[in-house]
């Protein structure tokens, strides 16, 4: 079922999302085209044609983020929720389908966003040494720590992901909180956002205060002596990995609470 | 005869507000079954409720001796009084949805009556008006091969030509198998369908009954008893 899901919020969204890229990377070519043809002194249709991208570069990391409420909002809280919440399927599965579709088209817009730079500034030559300092950094990097230089990639892509879901999440479990209001649900949202920011700042700061009274960084400090940065930096990207992973965890039992429990559709 | 639905102090609360209070009811399964009351009386609530749509504040439901849930999800279909239609969709895409979801949903059927309904399955919702995706819905809803039927105002926004042609659908699905509760305050319309009615007052329990019984004993039609029992 929750392949269907995963599917349909594909489909949901990729009409969307798709002519999107499409317009961005044809805005680009466009400046790229008029950059090689006019001549050097007329300046006009170049800086025209490049606000006219940077507009709809910018647009398209706003249409990520309010795609991402409002497929959460209209589809789950609003009427279309009678359909979405009558399909023999459980609320988890649905909230999952959201956010992994949600996570996927924030990493495609980031990418998007990389290539229509590529088509406005790069020739071959460029690319060409773009990818061999890339080659050359990923040797370096394996130079300088072995094997562990994956494990570092892993980490960082693992950081990407759980700090994207624990972002969108927060939005899912506000938005479920506000519906739990009678009226003025949007306001009531803003206002759990606020709350819920708030609330993780001050857990955070309480488990950094835990580790520095437990004189966590002093053990690290000695262990340095014994092994080497390396693993203080792995442990040090495993806290933030947990941390955002105990956040998003939270934040889906929230959410999921709610919509199992506590829905009240209009 | 089997139960489809079964519920024991079923109560439902809104902040202070009661909307039901403790119904206790048992139904039989391959009934036409009338939930009537006026605006206001929990008819909505009560449906929500066995659609797992709202939870219970006391009491228990089953359906088919499922608690509201993906089973019971699976052998009820429901048409709220709300269009929830995705609107970018076109007919023929909320057909495949519907395919998609529901083991027992004949694509066929649908298509056919959508033709009776003179509705063109390439259409996007976005460009119908209320009362024709309020037929679409329909379609959708009947065309499967469900358990139970809950309908919440089925008849409430359509004209009254497509009225007609609904109320056969309504019946022209019914099998011994099947049960179909019908929502609704227009009773006359709907009258002669009707096997059972359950009559729901400010979220209480106040008549269930065959409406065979109503007539040899109280000698009067359910419109007139209804008429009686919601006196203003």
């Amino acid at each position: 079922m929750l392949r269907k899901l995963l599917k349909y919020e594909i489909k949901a969204t990729a009409r969307i999302f798709l002519p999107l890229y499409a317009v961005l990377f044809s805005i680009a070519l466009i400046n790229r085209l008029i950059s090689f043809i006019s001549p050097l002194e007329v300046q006009a249709p170049k800086i025209i044609s490049m606000i006219i991208y940077i507009t709809i570069l910018v647009g398209m990391f706003v249409i990520t983020f309010v795609m991402m409420l409002q497929r959460f909002y209209k589809n789950l809280l609003t009427e279309e929720g009678y359909l979405m919440f009558t399909l023999p399927t459980l609320p988890w599965k649905l909230i999952v389908s959201k956010l992994f579709i949600a996570i996927m088209w924030t990493i495609a817009s980031g990418i998007a966003a990389y290539i229509s730079i590529f088509i406005i500034f790069m020739d071959f030559t460029g690319i060409s040494s773009l990818f061999t300092a890339l080659i050359e950094f990923c040797g370096k990097l394996y130079t300088l720590f072995g094997l562990s230089s994956f494990l570092f990639t892993a980490e960082i892509l693992l950081t990407i992901l759980i700090g994207l879901a624990s972002g969108i999440l927060i939005l899912y479990a506000s938005m479920a909180i506000g519906h739990l209001f009678n009226r003025h649900k949007i306001l009531a949202s803003i206002g759990a956002f606020i709350a819920l920011s708030t609330i993780t700042q001050i857990l955070f700061i309480l488990l950094v205060s835990i580790l520095h009274s437990l004189h966590i960084h002093d053990i690290l400090l000695e262990t340095t002596n014994f092994l080497n940065m390396e693993v203080t930096v792995h442990l040090g990207i495993w806290f933030i990995i947990l941390a955002a992973g105990i956040l998003a965890t939270g934040y889906f039992v929230i959410t999921n609470y709610i919509l199992s429990n506590r829905l009240n559709l209009e | 005869m089997s139960t489809i639905l079964e519920c024991k102090g079923l109560t439902k609360t809104f902040g202070r507000k009661k909307v039901l209070s403790n119904i206790d009811l048992e139904l039989e399964t391959g009934k036409i079954i009338g939930l009537l009351g006026p605006n206001g009386s929990g008819k909505t609530t009560f449906i929500k409720l066995v659609n797992d749509l709202l939870t219970p504040t006391a009491g228990e439901i089953r359906i088919a001796g499922f608690k509201p849930g993906v089973e019971s999800k699976k052998i009820v279909s429901y048409l709220p009084e709300k269009t929830y239609l995705n609107e970018w969709m076109k007919v023929e895409q909320i057909i495949e949805f519907f395919s998609d979801f529901y083991e027992d949903f004949h694509a066929d059927k649908a298509y056919e009556m959508l033709q009776k309904l003179n509705l063109n399955p390439g259409d996007r919702l976005k460009t119908m008006s209320k009362g024709m995706k309020e037929k679409v819905q329909l379609c959708l809803v009947m065309a499967r091969q469900a358990k139970l039927y809950l309908l919440d105002e089925p008849i409430g926004g359509v004209d009254p030509a497509a009225r007609d042609y609904i109320l056969e659908t309504i019946i022209n699905n019914y099998n011994k198998d099947s049960t179909i509760i019908i929502s609704t305050h227009l009773i006359a319309d709907i009258e002669k369908v009707l096997d059972y009615v359950i009559f729901l007052k400010d979220g209480e329990l106040v008549l269930s009954s065959f409406v065979d019984e109503i007539r040899a004993e109280q000698g009067k039609s359910v419109d007139k008893l209804f008429k009686e029992v919601f006196k203003c």
